[in-house]
């Protein structure tokens, strides 16, 4: 690797895996930063790729960058989920890295779909919750009464922990939506 | 019920199994390792089964799948109709996740 430019010209095979890669991660909503992180195409070729796939301009502005939002209660079933299976196809299967990831949420995605719910965890922030492991900032807690692990902060006291599926709060998917709903 | 009945149940049931769990490794291979709850190394002896064979082994008279569920708050998940499905198929699937799947001793 000696200069950007000339990388990115080497393999036209490489290449090819890479926008096959990037339209696969457009079409389950990746972000730019996203697709930049995990691709060697430039970012003027990811703008074009996006703007083909998706028919929009990509949103712009950061990434999220808080733990924060994991731990309220239906983000945090949802980020569970994604992890149960992103952990269990780390141990049982081959797949690995980014792999890994769009298998996950492609069983997420699924899962979620068959019980007629919205889908809270876009894959970006799923990509940025495996970050946020891997820099040990997350951790998963055992429930205590089910045994089921759910994501929690690092370094926060696991013992006695319960999980927001034993103990639902009251008002727990009461949405105004939900309600409209039924009316 | 006569025995017989029962027999031809097994192999028809055995039957059926084995052909799906081989259509679904073939499939998609990871999700069919969660979903039957098998090793990797079950999922490719499945997926190389010629179709003689998977006869041969439906015609066996015990059952070739396993009840998967011996905890019985998963249990309660799965068949619990009071709450709203979709979130206790979901408690279910992060429960399952954690399970050790069946592999080849």
């Amino acid at each position: 690797m000696i200069s950007g430019g000339r990388v990115r010209n080497k393999s036209v095979i490489l290449e090819a895996r890479d926008i096959r890669l990037a339209v696969e991660l457009v079409e389950l909503g990746a972000r730019l930063q996203l697709l930049e992180a995990e691709t060697k195409l430039s970012r003027e070729r990811l703008l074009k790729l996006y703007k083909e796939v998706r028919g929009v301009s990509p949103p712009k502005g950061m990434l999220p960058f808080s733990t924060d939002w994991f731990m309220t209660w239906q983000p945090n079933i949802h980020a569970s989920l994604f992890m149960a299976y992103y952990r269990f196809l780390g141990k049982h299967t081959g797949l690995t890295g980014l792999e890994q990831i769009i298998k996950a949420y492609r069983m997420y995605l699924e899962q979620v779909k068959r019980g007629n719910m919205d889908t809270v965890l876009s894959l970006t922030r799923a990509w940025t919750m495996v970050r946020f492991f891997d820099a040990n900032m997350l951790q998963m807690a055992t429930c205590h009464e089910c045994g089921g692990e759910f994501v929690a902060h690092a370094y926060d006291p696991t013992k006695g922990y319960v999980c927001g599926l034993c103990h639902m709060p009251a008002r727990a998917g009461k949405t105004r939506r939900a309600a409209a709903a039924a009316a | 019920m006569k025995s017989t009945d029962t027999y031809n149940d097994i192999k028809e049931v055995n039957l059926s199994y084995l052909m799906l769990a081989q259509s679904m490794v073939r499939a998609d291979r990871a999700g069919a390792v969660f979903k039957l709850g098998i090793s990797e190394e079950i999922a490719d002896i499945l997926d190389r089964l010629t179709p003689g064979q998977i006869l041969k082994m439906s015609s066996s008279d015990m059952l070739l799948c396993n009840f998967r569920f011996d905890d019985t708050l998963l249990l309660n998940l799965l068949a619990n109709h009071e709450r709203e499905r979709g979130v206790g198929h979901v408690h279910a699937a992060i429960l399952a996740a954690g399970k050790a799947v069946e592999a080849v001793a």
